[in-house]
């Protein structure tokens, strides 16, 4: 699974990949996209790194986030929640606006929020994909362990 | 300001703060740690004239309001009474945690529970809102569960904290639906309100609530016969267990009787509950502490004790009851904290805190006995700590019962209590005697790994010396912090005097006679552990949950075995023959006045028509596929076909979603099938009748359902209100993304916690081995159904 063309395209795309999944969360209150949808272009972006590397090589770099990335999002989300409680009730939006040059730049715990759900969002994904090629990995290697799953 | 609130959101914030500052690196970080709870301590402190003096401090925040839910928090003279316990003895366990896990990465792990533990504690005795409380005492659950399985590579521990996750969390469910029925019954959960309302003791509703709520608070403060978890609780690190069994975790429950007190105490039910209760649990706890040679067993016991003694105290509404109340409470903080710290510290000195291989430690460790034996004197109640107090005005109370009328139920607790004080007495001068002063021990001797520095054992020492002091000087804050607390409990103002010698009185006596009998059972020691040894271990409710808890892994065990051992098919058969029959009972038998308007219905454009060829083509191909791969591919050319769909009616952020969906879902169909045994028979056996018959109703309910629904008018639709205020009040012009995060944030919110429930059981379960393992299990199980493989089977899936 380590075909050196794969890896060049990871190398290149997967990066850029990642930038495309931010800069959908960024935009996503405005225009198409969003934190679930950031989280599964981010998810694919690594998926690519697993195609190509390996998952075993995917999770010396991205597994240690995996299981806190999860844990970060619901806690996020909640302190959305919680924020909102200052401003009248649990989930009230709160907003701070900048004006920096002539563009308006705003701040908000739904924002907070979304960021959250992107959170989980790409750790779920990741600890399934990431499991299953594994599992998968370790099937093509040995074929006796082809007998586990069988369903 | 809010003060209040801003305490607790301190004591959470700091918790992850202290966290990510890894204060393993130097035990300087003892002192910041210990500051922001001296710092609440000393606010508290402070606010104590004004509370004396009848001022109450009240923050009302609003949750849900639609809801009628609110954060409501007061600082009375209970809430502060408590609050100071929390905050005051949490600042001396934080100091202490930072020399006990010294140089262990893990320290700033343990802060982050211990803070957001003292957060979720505070918050409880500080509630004002029956629902409030109910958040923190579940908040103080789970800290508590995470605190005692902190060393989760030892299974004593993690058990222990399962159990008393469970018999906690159980009551805390039975706790929450009496305080429902007791809050719809006045129509506020204000605890306020509820206990100013006229006539509440009386009400129809009140047994099941109390009885209800009686369930939580006695398995929250291990009153018999849920009392078996709380030695189980000793595997936490013993910073855990000072602080959850002399301050906090288990005073919960206490406090919470305390706080109905004033609107229930008359009730017969009260009194005969709390008294029974009470009283057995303090005898048990007490008698059967003088059984266990590990000193955080003994002390868990004893601990037992105390509480038993609290509850049944609370069952009087009597002055002195009150006041043995208040300064049990303020007395065992003070003393059962630093006995529990001080065994840390020979546990971490030693090795071993088992007294079998302990002796002559004075000489080693001289700063810890003289600790030790200050708050062993406090524990034996003798003159003139503070629990020499507590204990006089406890066996006051149930000499006047029995001077004035109530002579059985004076005498009888009188000498319950007695009996509990002496072995209570005999149990600590045995821990004295054998630790510290006697030349050989039982075993081989433990040796001293390393002395512990002055810092390690100062907090122990000065708790000590704060008992000490407070028994002296009592007239200097009773009226302060004392007095209030006992206005709080009995619901009317209150003026204390407590003297330390009150004369050659029959309770003095007593006093004095229970501690020369403490000496008695200190010498024959051997003879009642010998008969303790003797009693068979079926008989404990430790036996009973443990063969309740066996009784639901074989329920589950067999319910997995009896729906899901089967093969994948038969199991989705099941599941979408269900899906039919709910959407056929939707479509006949619901709404029969739906009138379905015909007239949006419009002739489909070309393009769509070429999108509906194409999802056909690539259902008729998965059916007809011969391998796995090209059904995989084929059912993503539909996938596919739908988002296009998306995108001609103007729905980007749905079609990016189905797409991406579509696009992971068949990388992770192909990566589940490289597990699978190729099928040579893929495709052969599959247009069975029940399948043929399944697919097309799926089908013909799918639509059936989605064309109903689409055409029906059902009041006025809610779209146009989100189209107009996305941008006003959601400040987003993407519509359907301020739905998911801000209209409908509490939908997201639950999916997302979906989201995270599943991939932690994908992350368990697609552990390949364990996933064979079970599925080996299974196989067996149905395979040859003979009682004992299934026994087998079921103790493995126990660990």
């Amino acid at each position: 699974m380590t075909e050196i063309y794969l890896r060049l395209v990871d190398l290149i795309l997967t990066p850029i990949i990642m930038l495309i999944a931010i800069m959908l969360f960024l935009r996503g209150h405005d225009l198409p996209g969003g934190g679930f949808i950031a989280g599964l272009v981010f998810a694919a972006a690594i998926e690519l790194t697993i195609l190509a590397r390996g998952a075993e090589a995917t999770r010396e770099r991205y597994g240690p986030w995996l299981a806190p990335l999860i844990g970060l999002g619901l806690s996020l989300a909640v302190t959305a929640g919680l924020i909102g409680i200052y401003g009248g009730g649990f989930f009230r939006g709160m907003w701070l606006e900048f004006y920096v040059g002539g563009g308006k730049l705003k701040l908000g715990t739904p924002q907070l929020f979304d960021l959250g759900v992107m959170l989980v969002v790409i750790g779920m994904a990741i600890t399934y994909l990431l499991r299953l090629s594994e599992a998968a990995e370790a099937a093509t290697r040995t074929p006796t362990a082809r007998e586990g799953g069988q369903s | 300001m809010p003060v209040l609130a801003l305490s607790l959101v301190s004591l959470f914030v700091a918790a992850p703060v202290f966290w990510l500052l890894k204060p393993h690196r130097s035990t300087a970080f003892a002192w910041l740690a210990a500051l922001l709870p001296a710092i609440i301590t000393l606010w508290q402190v402070l606010q104590l004239p004004a509370i004396a003096s009848g001022a109450v401090l009240t923050e009302r925040f609003q949750w849900a309001p639609t809801l009628g839910l609110e954060l409501a928090l007061r600082l009375d003279g209970l809430a502060v009474f408590f609050g100071l316990v929390v905050t005051g003895i949490g600042a001396f366990i934080a100091f202490y945690t930072a020399y006990y896990f010294e140089h262990d990465e893990r320290q700033g792990l343990f802060y982050l529970l211990l803070y957001a533990f003292m957060g979720s504690m505070l918050g409880l005795v500080w509630s004002d809102d029956l629902l409030t409380l109910f958040v923190f005492w579940e908040g103080t659950s789970i800290t508590s569960y995470l605190l005692i399985a902190f060393k989760s590579d030892y299974k004593g521990a993690v058990d222990g904290a399962r159990r008393a996750l469970i018999v906690t969390t159980a009551g805390g469910l039975a706790m929450l639906a009496g305080m429902i029925v007791l809050g719809l019954h006045v129509g506020s959960f204000n605890i306020s309100t509820i206990l100013a309302t006229p006539g509440i003791a009386t009400a129809a509703v009140t047994p099941v609530a109390l009885a209800l709520i009686f369930l939580g608070a006695f398995t929250k403060s291990a009153q018999f016969p849920f009392q078996f978890w709380l030695p189980g609780a000793m595997a936490a690190p013993t910073p855990a267990s000072a602080y959850l069994h002399s301050a906090t975790m288990v005073k919960a429950g206490v406090f919470l009787l305390a706080r109905l007190h004033p609107a229930f105490s008359e009730l017969p039910m009260w009194f005969w509950t709390l008294f029974l209760v009470g009283g057995v649990t303090m005898v048990l706890g007490g008698v059967s502490s003088i059984r266990y040679t590990d000193m955080k067993a003994l002390l868990a016991y004893a601990t037992v004790a105390i509480l038993g003694t609290l509850v049944m105290l609370l069952a009087f509404s009597e002055k002195y009851a009150y006041e043995a109340f208040v300064v049990i409470v303020a007395a065992h903080a003070l003393y059962k904290a630093p006995l529990f710290l001080s065994a840390g510290i020979i546990d971490h000195a030693y090795g071993t805190r088992d007294l079998r291989k302990l002796a002559g430690l004075a000489r080693r460790v001289p700063l810890v006995m003289v600790t030790m034996v200050l708050a062993a004197v406090s524990m034996a109640g003798a003159p003139p700590m503070l629990g020499f107090l507590a204990k006089e005005l406890m066996l006051e109370n149930f000499y006047q019962l029995y001077e004035h009328g109530e002579w059985l139920v004076g005498g009888a607790s009188f000498v319950a209590a007695a009996l509990a004080a002496l072995f209570m007495a005999g149990a600590i001068l045995t821990l004295l005697w054998e630790a510290f002063f006697r030349r050989q021990p039982d075993e081989e001797a433990a040796h001293l790994h390393h002395a512990p520095s002055f810092w390690f054992v100062a907090p122990a020492l000065l708790l000590t010396v704060l008992g000490a002091v407070g028994a002296l000087f009592t007239g200097w804050y009773e009226n302060l912090l004392f007095a209030p607390a006992i206005a709080a409990i009995s619901g009317e103002a209150a003026i204390v005097g407590f003297k330390l010698w009150h004369g050659w009185t029959p309770v003095f006596i007593t006093s004095l006679v229970i501690l020369a009998l403490g000496v008695g059972v200190l010498l024959a020691r051997g003879l009642f552990r010998r008969a303790f040894a003797g009693v068979p271990a079926r008989v404990s409710s430790l036996a009973v949950y443990d063969a309740l808890i066996d009784l639901i892994y074989r329920f589950a065990f067999r319910l997995t075995t009896l729906i899901q051992g089967s093969p994948m098919a038969p199991q989705l058969s099941v599941t979408l023959l269900a899906g039919v029959a709910v959407m056929a009972y939707a479509l006949f038998f619901t709404n029969a006045e739906t009138s379905v308007v015909l007239d949006s219905l419009e002739i489909p454009s070309v393009t769509e028509w070429v999108f509906f060829a194409l999802a056909i083509f690539g259902a008729l191909t998965t059916v007809h596929a011969r391998s796995r791969l090209s059904a995989i591919i084929a059912i993503g050319v539909v996938g596919v076909t739908v988002t296009l769909f998306f995108v001609v009616f103007g729905a980007p952020d749905l079609a990016l979603t189905q797409l991406l969906i579509e696009v992971l879902t068949v990388i992770l169909l192909v990566l589940v099938f490289f597990r699978v045994r190729p099928d040579p028979q893929f495709g052969r056996d599959r247009r069975t009748p029940l399948r043929v018959f399944m697919a097309l109703a799926m089908g013909f309910f799918g639509f059936a359902v989605v064309m109903i629904n689409h055409l029906s008018q059902v009041g006025e639709s809610i779209s146009p209100y989100f189209i107009e205020n996305s941008l006003p009040f959601g400040k987003g012009a993407n519509v359907v993304n301020v739905i998911l995060v801000d209209f409908r944030g509490y939908d997201t919110m639950g999916e997302i916690t979906v989201l995270g429930v599943a991939a932690l059981g994908g992350y368990a379960l697609l552990r390949s081995p364990q996933l064979h393992a079970l599925r080996q299990r299974i196989n067996a199980v149905r395979s040859s159904r003979t009682p004992a493989s299934e026994q087998k089977v079921v103790e493995a899936g126990h660990d």
